[in-house]
C-alpha cells in the first residue's frame, strides 16, 4: 500500500512533473476549446515531440492535455455555440442558450466543477477496477483478445459516423494499414511492393497526425470566415446550492461516462450524449425546457465526458485495447517508450500504472484551478482566426511527423493520409476507427494466428473455442448481439416485444 | 448516437465509393499474393479478411450512395463543395512545403509556407503577415528546438552551400 501511495505521489512531489501536468492541462483547455484543434490531434502531435523524454514526463504532459482538452470543448460550446470537441456537442445545446441569457460565467463555473467531479469518479473507477480486471485479464486467451479487438473496432464503427458499413470499412482499412511491413511472426513482407521504405510498415504516428491533424485542417477550410460572437461573463464561481442540487445527477452521469469510456472503442463523445439523454429522461420537472438553457442538460454531459477519461484508461492499461481515439494514440506513445500495455503492465510495471493514476488526479486538480480562472484571456485566444490556425496546424503536424524518425518519407505519408482522411470525413466516414484498426490490427492478426495454430488449423476446433470457454462465450455473444443490432432483424424483434415506447 | 445520413448525395460521393471498392479489390488481390489460400494461419489470411470486409462494406456504401438522391441545383458541385479552390491551393502549398523542407531546412521552408498560406487565406497587409510569420516561427522554434529538443531539418541546400 505504501508503495502504491509512493508511486501515486511521484507526479505530486516532483516540481518538474507538477509543472508539466499543469502546462498540459492549461494547454489542453485551449486545444480543446479552439474549434479545429482536437485532443486527439494534440496528443498525436505531442507524442512525436516527447518520445525522447522520460516516459513519466511524457505521460504527465499527455494526462494534462487529455483532461484539459475534454473539458476545454465545453467552453467554446457555451460561449460560441461551437463545440470545441465532439464530446461537447450536448453541452452546446444547453450551454449556448444560457450564455445568451447572460449566464455564461455561471454556466462555465458549473461545468468546471461538474467536470472535475466526473473526472474524479472516472479516476477512482480506474484505480479500483483496473487491478481487478487486469488479474482477470491474465486468464484471457489469444482468442479473447481477437474478439476484444473486433468488438472495439465494431463499437466505434457502430456508434459514430453515418452508417455501420462506413464504420466497418474505416476499421478494416486501419487493420490493412497496420498489416503493411514485415510480418511479426514469419518476417515475411506484406504489401511492401519490393520497397525498403515499406518494410518497417507505415509509421502509425504519421497516419494519426494525417488523419487527425491535416484532414481536420482541410475540413476547417470550409468555415474559414465564421465570425466569433462575444459573450459577457461576470460570475464564474458557482453557488454551493447549485453544486448540491446537481451533485447526484453528476454522479449518475459520471457512472454512465465511466462505463461508456471503459467499453473498448467508445469515448467521451458517446458518453456525453448518453448522459444528456439520461438527464432528459430522468428530470421530471425541469426548470426550463431542454434545449433552452437547462442546467441538468449542461451538467450531465460534462460530468460524463470527463469521467470517460478515467474509464477509457481501464481497457487501455489492463487489456492493451484503447477505450477511444485518444487512448489509441496514447497506446502508440507507450509503444514508442518500449512499454506494452496489457494485463502484465500492472504486474511488471505497477509504478507506471499508479503514476498515471496520480498524474490524472493532479491534472484534474489543475483543471479546477484553470477552469475557474483566466476566462478573459481565454475569449481573446479562442477568437484566433482560422486563417492563422490552419497553416499552424499543418506546420506542427509536419514537424511532428518528421521528428519521429527524421524521415522525410513519413511527411509524405502524413499528407496522403490527410487528404484521404479529408475525403472520408467529407463523405461521412469517421477516422477514429481507422486509427483503432491501425493499433489493433497487428495485435488481432497475431492473436488470430495463434488461436488457429492452437486449433491445429482445424476450422471446427477454431470456431468451437469461441463457444466452449466461458470468457470467449460472453465476448462472442456480445459481438453477435452487436452485429445483430445493426440488421433489420433486430428492429423486427424489438417490435414484437410487448413493451412499447411511450 | 449515430448521426443521420445526409439526405442528399454529396458531390463526388458515388465516385469516392466506387474508388474505395476498386482500392479494396486491389488490396485483396495483393493480400492473396502474400500466401494465397495455402493455409489458415499464413501471413496472408488476415490481410485477406480485412480487405474482404472492405470490399463487402464498400459495395454496401456504393449501393446506399447510389440510392440517395442527388441535389438538384447547379450551385453544388465537386469543386465548389468538396475540393474548393482554397483546398487545392492549400494542398499544393503543403506539398511544396514538405518537398522543400529537407532542401531549404525547417526555418526557411516553414517561413515561406506560413507567409504564403496566411497571405492566401487572410489577405491582409503583407507586412503584418510577415511580422506574424516571424513571431510564430520564433515561438515554434524556441518551443520545439529548445524545450522539446526536437531535431528540425536543417536543409541540404544551406548546409552544402556554406561548406
Amino acid at each position: 500500500m505504501t508503495e502504491i501511495i509512493g508511486f501515486f505521489l511521484i507526479s505530486w512531489t516532483d516540481p518538474w512533473l507538477i509543472f508539466l501536468t499543469a502546462i498540459g492541462t492549461f494547454a489542453g483547455i485551449y486545444v480543446g476549446a479552439i474549434p479545429g484543434l482536437s485532443v486527439t490531434m494534440a496528443t498525436s502531435i505531442l507524442i512525436s515531440f516527447t518520445f525522447k523524454w522520460d516516459v513519466n514526463e511524457a505521460l504527465a504532459l499527455i494526462s494534462g492535455i487529455f483532461f484539459g482538452g475534454v473539458y476545454g470543448g465545453s467552453r467554446t460550446a457555451i460561449l460560441l455555440n461551437i463545440p470545441g470537441a465532439p464530446s461537447a456537442i450536448a453541452t452546446a445545446i444547453e450551454g449556448y442558450p444560457l450564455a445568451k441569457r447572460g449566464e455564461a460565467g455561471e454556466a462555465i463555473g458549473l461545468t468546471t466543477v461538474m467536470s472535475v467531479l466526473g473526472g474524479f469518479v472516472g479516476i477512482l473507477a480506474l484505480a479500483l477496477f483496473a487491478p481487478v480486471i487486469s488479474k482477470f485479464a491474465l486468464m484471457f486467451q489469444s482468442r479473447d483478445y481477437l474478439l476484444l479487438g473486433i468488438i472495439g473496432i465494431f463499437l466505434v464503427g457502430t456508434l459514430s459516423g453515418e452508417s455501420f458499413a462506413k464504420g466497418v470499412f474505416a476499421g478494416a482499412l486501419g487493420v490493412l494499414i497496420g498489416m503493411v511491413g514485415l510480418d511479426p511472426l514469419t518476417a515475411e513482407g506484406r504489401f511492401t511492393f519490393g520497397s525498403i521504405h515499406l518494410l518497417g510498415g507505415i509509421p502509425y504516428v504519421a497516419a494519426m497526425i494525417g488523419f487527425f491533424g491535416v484532414a481536420e485542417a482541410l475540413v476547417q477550410l470550409h468555415t474559414l470566415n465564421t465570425p466569433a460572437i462575444r459573450q459577457k461573463i461576470d460570475r464564474i464561481i458557482p453557488k454551493i446550492s447549485d453544486i448540491k442540487k446537481y451533485f447526484w445527477l453528476a454522479m449518475r452521469a459520471s457512472g454512465i461516462g465511466t462505463i461508456i469510456g471503459a467499453l473498448p472503442g467508445t469515448g467521451g463523445d458517446i458518453a456525453a450524449l448518453l448522459a444528456y439523454d439520461d438527464a432528459k429522461r430522468s428530470t421530471i420537472k425541469p426548470e426550463r425546457p431542454f434545449g433552452t438553457g437547462n442546467r441538468e442538460g449542461l451538467v450531465a454531459p460534462e460530468a460524463a465526458n470527463n469521467a470517460a477519461v478515467g474509464g477509457a484508461h481501464i481497457p487501455m492499461l489492463t487489456l492493451g485495447i484503447p477505450g477511444d481515439a485518444v487512448t489509441a494514440v496514447i497506446i502508440g506513445a507507450l509503444f514508442i517508450h518500449g512499454l506494452k500495455p496489457g494485463p502484465l503492465l500492472l504486474v511488471e510495471t505497477p509504478h507506471l500504472f499508479w503514476f498515471i493514476v496520480g498524474s490524472l488526479t493532479l491534472a484534474n486538480v489543475f483543471l479546477l484551478i484553470f477552469g475557474l480562472t483566466g476566462i478573459r484571456m481565454f475569449t481573446k485566444i479562442v477568437e484566433c482566426p482560422k486563417a492563422v490556425l490552419i497553416p499552424l496546424i499543418i506546420v506542427l503536424s509536419a514537424v511532428g511527423t518528421y521528428a519521429i524518425q527524421n524521415n522525410p518519407v513519413d511527411v509524405y505519408w502524413m499528407l496522403l493520409f490527410g487528404v484521404v482522411g479529408y475525403f472520408m470525413k467529407t463523405y461521412g466516414f469517421q477516422v477514429g476507427p481507422v486509427i483503432l484498426g491501425v493499433i489493433l490490427g497487428p495485435m488481432m492478426d497475431s492473436n488470430y494466428r495463434r488461436t488457429m495454430l492452437r486449433a491445429r488449423q482445424d476450422l471446427g476446433d477454431f470456431l468451437w473455442g469461441f463457444f466452449s470457454n466461458p470468457i470467449s462465450l460472453i465476448l462472442t455473444t456480445g459481438l453477435i448481439l452487436m452485429l445483430l443490432s445493426q440488421t433489420p432483424l433486430w428492429e423486427k424483434l424489438l417490435r414484437k416485444l410487448p413493451i412499447r415506447k411511450s | 448516437m449515430m448521426s443521420e445520413p445526409a439526405n442528399f448525395r454529396r458531390p463526388g460521393e458515388l465516385i469516392f465509393a466506387l474508388l474505395i471498392v476498386v482500392f479494396s479489390v486491389t488490396a485483396f488481390w495483393q493480400a492473396y499474393l502474400i500466401s494465397g489460400f495455402s493455409g489458415k494461419a499464413t501471413p496472408g489470411v488476415f490481410p485477406m479478411l480485412a480487405s474482404g470486409i472492405m470490399i463487402v462494406s464498400g459495395l454496401i456504401i456504393v449501393l446506399s450512395a447510389a440510392q440517395t438522391p442527388k441535389k438538384f441545383d447547379n450551385k453544388s458541385g465537386f469543386f465548389s463543395e468538396v475540393m474548393s479552390f482554397n483546398h487545392v491551393v492549400l494542398i499544393l502549398l503543403v506539398f511544396s512545403y514538405i518537398v522543400l523542407m529537407p532542401i531549404l531546412g525547417f526555418v526557411i521552408s516553414s517561413g515561406c509556407f506560413l507567409f504564403c498560406s496566411f497571405q492566401f487565406l487572410w489577405r491582409k497587409n503583407p507586412l503584418v503577415m510577415l511580422a506574424l510569420t516571424g513571431i510564430i516561427l520564433a515561438v515554434i522554434y524556441v518551443i520545439f528546438r529548445e524545450v522539446f529538443q526536437v531535431f528540425l531539418p536543417q536543409g541540404t541546400f544551406l548546409r552544402d552551400g556554406f561548406q
